[in-house]
């Protein structure tokens, strides 16, 4: 069951994170062209070998159906598969599987997978508040019907803080909490975003004192230890072995991968403090035929300190309910021994939007193919990638082997 | 009334769970194929899909399951509530709920703890919100309090909201129109002289004899225009004066419709109704609807969502 092992990730581009107020403005478009412009480049590959073409759909600008036509279209190509993912934050990681499968089914031998996320320009008679007044619910539908409308947000039960915060006091009243581990997940990343110039954080390191004495947002969740969305976008190419041969990188295949999607809000989970990855890690590492303790790094979606907690425990790096102790006994940053978010994770790189996931496929593949700069591991063949959308309610996990 | 606060629409679906705490009950659904509890409402089992769910009354005790304390408001409309201890409540029938914590101090609060049901009358019209408190205490329910209460009268009997007292103005909007103003005439004397002022002298406002014939409707009519700034004669009364502002600007109008005519000699009349009030940039924004309407007339002639402006 599952992959092959023989489609890889050649190439990868995304911007520099930035504060909404001083990045671009670029139509989605334009972004989705340019993003696929420099990763072409960075695969040594041209547009005419592009034949598929997997792109978000939610929150694209230009369009909220017949969203791949119309990119395609841009493009200037023609494909034989496309695909819009709908999946939040654990899109990234969707989307590099389904080029995957593609392209070993024989759909096509060169995908793009793309995700604008600079905001566009505004139209001449726009009223740029809409925007503050459409993010105000965050992902909470207010749909006539939608339950969350209904039973969520007359509460005040909106937004991701909450839905986070309370997974990690259910975890708290189970398992115990220690908030300095927390903050060290948070400070280990920042070390290594020290090595990272394309981090929002580089040059701002970070100490634990630092992360608990920021301001409590949601108890447990201290600031500190909550994503900044910033504005960005990412493409990654995905080819054949055959195309890969003939591109400049190194490839990282695609050797197993795992999705599960399990509630949209996390009170209705069966146990809140079991993470949907628990079921897409397994398969992964089932289908790629390897253990987390092969792997030379993890890149782990980090919205939030939380989500890497349960994260490292139900991926199978550490037994359930001792991820503190993983963390306290282990150094996380890229010179320690237990590699993690090697690129600063999103916590200290910055999350822009469902392309704030593909910082981690990103990251993933310029370690294996040795493009990582002054971050860079000495060995690192194997790669374990999560991605988590909603409120740890879709989950997908990667593993990424160099050819 | 309306409330700042996002408020549960009911659907058909929903509406046994809603009227319920409406009338002090709590109704959740059960399966009748496989006895499998279901929240939030549905019309197929989410542990069977049976299309078979029956609502059956339960007594509201359960376990805290998780919580949080909010620290920065999750929306500013909750910044009443500060801190709020959002919750999953697990009923003992084994769904879980998502609501807010009442009547607990912050170290009273553990996950696991016994909780029972609050039921929290939000509104003047009795919609009611499903809230907990710890099962040892012995609050049963939070009764509605009217912010408008407590505020003072001024000599025409009307209740003066400050119009820095938010949770006032939002109870001052209703479905609920003021009595009718006093009736006054529109005659043919004010229509030609409306004519002569605006300039509008299109016969069928200015020519009864060919108005007589030709027009569909008998007779001349009035300008839309015209009975729109008669408003200002007509006196509906407000049951309420805002104040405690620097001024009062008319700011225009969000829509205004003449639905029907006002024949020559007709007596109009009008009420009104606070339609909305928003915060903005540029101060405290009412929404008044003024509808005048020919007397015994269902039918407005003018609907006129006039946009007044507190600062």
């Amino acid at each position: 069951m599952g992959l092959r092992g023989e489609a890889a990730i050649v190439g990868a581009a995304q911007y520099k994170p930035e504060k909404y107020a001083t990045a671009p403005q670029m139509f989605h478009l334009e972004q989705v062209a340019d993003l696929a412009a420099r990763a072409l480049e960075d695969a040594g590959l041209k547009a005419s070998d592009l034949d598929g073409l997997v792109i978000n759909g939610p929150q694209f600008h230009e369009a909220s159906v017949f969203v791949p036509a119309m990119a395609a279209e841009y493009l200037g190509i023609e494909v034989n598969f496309a695909e819009v993912v709908d999946l939040g934050g654990c899109t990234s990681v969707g989307m590099i599987w389904r080029a995957a499968a593609a392209i070993e089914l024989g759909l096509c031998e060169a995908v793009l997978c793309v995700i604008p996320m600079r905001m566009a320009p505004f139209a001449p008679n726009e009223d740029p508040a809409w925007m503050a007044q459409a993010m105000r619910f965050g992902g909470h539908s207010t749909a006539f019907g939608a339950p969350e409308a209904e039973f969520d947000l007359p509460y005040g039960h909106l937004g991701q803080n909450t839905g986070y915060a309370m997974i990690a006091q259910r975890y708290a009243a189970q398992y115990g909490y220690d908030q300095a581990a927390m903050a060290k997940i948070a400070v280990d990343q920042r070390t290594n975003a020290q090595y990272n110039p394309e981090a929002m954080f580089c040059g701002k390191p970070l100490s634990i004192e630092d992360v608990l004495g920021s301001k409590m947002v949601a108890d447990p969740l201290h600031v500190l230890e909550i994503v900044m969305p910033v504005a960005g976008g990412a493409a990654v190419i995905v080819t054949s072995k055959e195309v890969a041969a003939r591109s400049r990188n190194r490839p990282a295949f695609v050797k197993g991968f795992g999705e599960r999607l399990s509630f949209k809000s996390p009170s209705y989970a069966k146990d809140m403090t079991v993470t949907p990855l628990a079921e897409a890690a397994r398969r992964a590492f089932a289908m790629a035929g390897v253990k987390p303790g092969d792997m030379d790094a993890a890149q782990i979606y980090d919205c939030y300190t939380i989500t890497v907690l349960l994260s490292l425990e139900d991926a199978g790096f550490c037994p359930k309910g001792e991820g503190m102790r993983f963390v306290r006994e282990n150094d996380l940053t890229w010179k320690g021994n237990f590699p993690l978010n090697t690129h600063g994770g999103q916590l200290s790189f910055g999350q822009s939007g469902s392309a704030g996931g593909m910082s981690q496929v990103i990251e993933a593949f310029d370690q294996i193919a040795g493009n990582a700069g002054a971050r860079q591991l000495k060995r690192c063949d194997q790669v374990f990638v999560s991605g988590t959308g909603g409120v740890m309610s879709e989950q997908g996990a990667l593993i990424l082997q160099g050819g | 009334m309306a409330s700042l606060k996002p408020m549960p629409v009911m659907t058909e679906i929903s509406r046994p769970f809603w009227q319920g705490l409406n009338d002090g009950e709590i109704r959740i659904q059960q399966c009748n194929q496989c006895e499998g509890w279901v929240f939030f409402p549905r019309r197929h089992c989410s542990h069977c899909l049976a299309h078979d769910l029956a609502w059956r009354k339960v007594d509201g005790r359960g376990t805290l399951y998780s919580y949080t304390l909010t620290r920065i408001p999750t929306l500013p409309e909750f910044a009443d509530e500060m801190p709020q201890a959002l919750a999953v409540v697990e009923l003992e029938q084994g769904v879980r709920i998502n609501s807010t914590l009442v009547g607990l101090d912050e170290d009273e609060i553990r996950v696991g703890m016994a909780v029972k049901a609050v039921l929290d009358r939000v509104d003047a019209r009795g919609n009611t919100l499903l809230r907990f408190t710890g099962a040892d205490k012995a609050l049963e329910s939070l009764p509605y309090v009217d912010p408008l209460a407590e505020l003072p009268r001024n000599d025409k009997g009307q209740v003066q909201v400050p119009v820095t007292n938010p949770a006032a103005l939002q109870a001052l909007v209703s479905d609920e129109f003021t009595g009718w103003s006093a009736p006054i005439e529109v005659n043919q004397a004010l229509i030609d002289a409306f004519a002569e002022l605006s300039g509008d002298d299109y016969w069928i406002h200015t020519d009864p004899e060919r108005a007589a014939k030709e027009s569909p409707f008998g007779s001349t009519i009035a300008h839309g225009s015209l009975v729109q700034v008669l408003q200002s004669r007509l006196n509906f009364a407000l049951p309420f004066d805002i104040t405690g502002f620097s001024t009062m600007v008319n700011y225009g109008s969000d829509r205004l419709r003449f639905p029907a005519p006002v024949p020559a000699g007709s007596r109009i009349h009008a009420r009104a109704r606070v339609k909305s009030v928003q915060q903005s940039r540029k101060g405290t924004v009412l929404t008044l609807e003024v509808n005048i309407h020919v007397l015994g007339s269902e039918r407005p002639s003018v609907i006129n969502d006039l946009v007044i402006l507190y600062r």
